[in-house]
């Protein structure tokens, strides 16, 4: 799901790059915001930062001792996404192997459904391996898949979550679209 | 797996900070982000090397998994979902993916029953009509 969510963050401005007037310090503020705001990538609680919607606030900077820089502390908009356990969401399969499918879901690519977690699939081997069932519904590259999310893990070195994921539940599995 | 305490989007617990933060449509993000895009275009040659990796997932993704596209459209979505008492979160999953029937409604977004809001079936079934329709005449 995406959040709108607001932060407060601080931002530091190098003394060489303040300059005159209160638009070119705006716009340096404004451009180090979205440097930082790309950078963080992800945090646990929030999820991934997807972007920056409004600069609400910009608070009176204070200068940093020995350095020179001047912090300013900021009031922002933004959007993120995060996975909740239990949400129901739509993704589109990426990889395919023997005991499983790998799934992109907005930012995260890996959404893992578990062979165990779709039990009447069948694997298929071959160049272009894919999963089906009885009633051949297919679940290989590129097929929009409707999931139920049972966990999600925050890898804290790569700023990364994992997500396992489950077609076990009502009107769950392959949606029909037409460029299939 | 985090186990402080016990998230369940099926029953809409997943943190009061989540359930008061504003949720936003795959359409009212993909306005946003196209919006942001085409900004980046007019002042740079190469915009799509100005976004983060997170940024140009999310664009493909809301992209393909919108089901409104015209910003009319998307609005309205949203007015008609805000009459039915639903938090954010549930109102979210129901505008993004559109169920066509009242069971598979629930199926989506089981807190809809369980949490004793008098949301009858014909509630939702008006509800779902009232979206079908903004489809159909976008």
């Amino acid at each position: 799901m995406f959040l709108k969510v607001q932060l407060s963050w601080n931002v530091i401005i190098a003394a060489e790059n303040l300059q005159q007037g209160s638009l070119m310090l705006q716009r340096a503020i404004l451009i180090r915001l979205l440097g930082d705001f790309a950078a963080k990538r992800a945090t646990k609680d929030l999820g991934y930062f997807t972007a920056v919607t409004t600069l609400d606030k910009v608070g009176e900077g204070k200068v940093r001792q020995h350095t020179g820089d001047v912090l300013f502390p900021v009031v922002f908009n933004g959007v993120t996404f995060k996975l909740f356990k239990g949400e129901i969401l739509e993704g589109v399969v990426h990889k395919v192997l023997k005991h499983g499918v790998f799934l992109r879901c907005g930012p995260i690519e890996h959404v893992y459904l578990s062979n165990m977690k779709m039990a009447d699939y069948r694997y298929f081997p071959g160049e272009n391996a894919y999963f089906m069932n009885e009633k051949a519904s297919k679940i290989a590259k590129d097929v929009t898949i409707r999931f139920v999310v049972i966990g999600t893990k925050w890898m804290e070195a790569e700023r990364e979550f994992q997500a396992l994921v489950s077609l076990e539940g009502d009107y769950l599995g392959p949606i029909a679209s037409p460029d299939i | 797996m985090s186990g402080e305490e016990e998230e369940n989007a099926a029953e809409l617990k997943i943190g009061d900070e989540f359930l008061k933060a504003k949720c936003l449509m795959n359409c009212e993000v993909s306005l946003i982000l196209e919006h942001k895009y085409e900004q980046l275009q007019q002042s740079s040659d190469d915009p799509m090397n100005q976004v983060s990796q997170v940024f140009e997932k999310s664009l493909q993704y809301v992209k393909r998994f919108s089901r409104y596209k015209n910003p009319d459209a998307v609005r309205q979505v949203r007015e008609i979902l805000a009459r039915y008492q639903l938090a954010e979160f549930e109102l979210c999953v129901l505008g993004n993916l559109c169920p066509e029937t009242v069971e598979e409604a629930i199926a989506m977004v089981p807190s809809i029953k369980t949490r004793g809001r008098a949301q009858d079936d014909e509630a939702i079934e008006k509800m779902l009509n009232d979206l079908s329709l903004i489809k159909k005449f976008e």
